[in-house]
């Protein structure tokens, strides 16, 4: 094994080192589970990575509960030896209270509450229409 | 655009698309780069979601608020590490391990000097007993041999002295008539009979 000192590390990966989620088991089809792992930047999504950090399983189970994980620890001293954390990564940390949340997920959910509130309103609307129409009769 | 919303909330594909332009080729169907695009879409105008200017706006404002907060929690990152490995290296703790290392190297290597010394004695006990046996061995060896030699050599003088006794019945050129002559004067009639029950008979026809 070659091992080199972290400045030709460096120039080896030629990139920086990133906290993304890497899909783990990918034999099974249908079914998949995350591992959240800091790797290099330029190595594939579920190749080799340096440590893992958390897991995430995007099906939620029988109780309705999707179950994610984090070594806190791991990823503050990550973070700061210099990582970015992934776009998912940084919304799952968010909604867990480590990071601030996501603006995106913020402007996700006020999107979701409006479509809400015309669905609502408009079957409202429906309905009083349906009321006067019969009322009219 | 968005789908309804059944029990499980945001569908994942929503979540692992990276916002900020198409970052993903497509990977799977089966046209190739150089295929031309369908009939179906030959007037098709591809055209970016709308977007919602005062929603742009809170957004944009969000996410400087985001990049600020994220920022300084990167710096405390970076400060905690760099005081751990401090801690680590140059820390209270740090030299009280070491004192400690040094102290129970100290105390290994004494032990280990005993232990070395502890097995010069017994080797060297060893050493003597055994160079003394090999000795007796010797002299035990060296006393056999002897035995054997004189052994040897009385067997050797037995048989001369048993040569010499012969000597005197041999037949030598002074003797050789007198010896016909007496040949001659007794024959020796080796002849008998025997039957099945082992009666000898010695005498015969002479010739």
């Amino acid at each position: 094994m070659v091992h080199l000192s972290s400045f030709l590390l460096k120039k080896y990966h030629k990139g920086h080192m990133v906290i993304r989620l890497a899909l783990a088991g990918h034999k099974q089809a249908n079914r998949p589970f995350y591992r959240i792992v800091a790797a290099y930047n330029k190595r594939a999504r579920d190749s080799k990575y340096i440590e893992q950090l958390g897991s995430y399983d995007p099906l939620p189970n029988i109780y309705n509960e999707k179950l994610v994980s984090f070594n806190f620890d791991r990823i503050k001293y990550w973070m700061g030896c210099g990582a970015h954390p992934s776009k998912p990564v940084e919304k799952l940390l968010g909604l867990a209270g480590f990071f601030p949340l996501h603006p995106m997920t913020i402007t996700e959910a006020e999107r979701q509450r409006a479509l809400t509130e015309q669905s609502h309103t408009s079957a409202a609307g429906d309905s009083l229409e349906e009321g006067h129409k019969q009322q009219e009769v | 655009m968005f789908k309804v919303l059944g029990e499980r909330g945001l569908p994942v594909a929503r979540l692992l698309t990276p916002r900020g332009g198409p970052a993903l080729q497509a990977v799977r169907g089966r046209k190739s780069r150089t295929d031309p695009p369908a009939k179906s879409k030959e007037g098709r105008i591809k055209v970016p979601p709308p977007v919602d200017p005062v929603e742009m706006v809170v957004l944009g404002e969000r996410y400087t608020e985001y990049g600020l907060i994220m920022r300084a929690l990167r710096l405390e990152f970076k400060e905690e590490v760099l005081r751990k490995k401090y801690e680590q290296e140059t820390g209270s703790v740090a030299e009280e391990r070491a004192r400690q290392d040094t102290e129970e190297h100290r105390s290994l290597m004494a032990w280990n000097d005993a232990e070395n010394r502890r097995m010069l004695r017994i080797r060297q006990l060893r050493v003597h007993n055994e160079t003394e046996e090999a000795e007796l061995k010797k002299q035990v060896a060296i006393l056999q041999r002897e035995q054997q030699m004189q052994e040897l050599i009385k067997e050797k003088e037995k048989e001369i002295l048993q040569l010499q006794e012969e000597a005197k019945n041999f037949i030598t050129l002074e003797n050789l008539d007198q010896r016909i002559e007496e040949a001659l004067d007794n024959p020796k009639n080796y002849n008998f009979a025997i039957d099945k029950e082992g009666r000898i008979v010695k005498q015969t026809v002479l010739k």
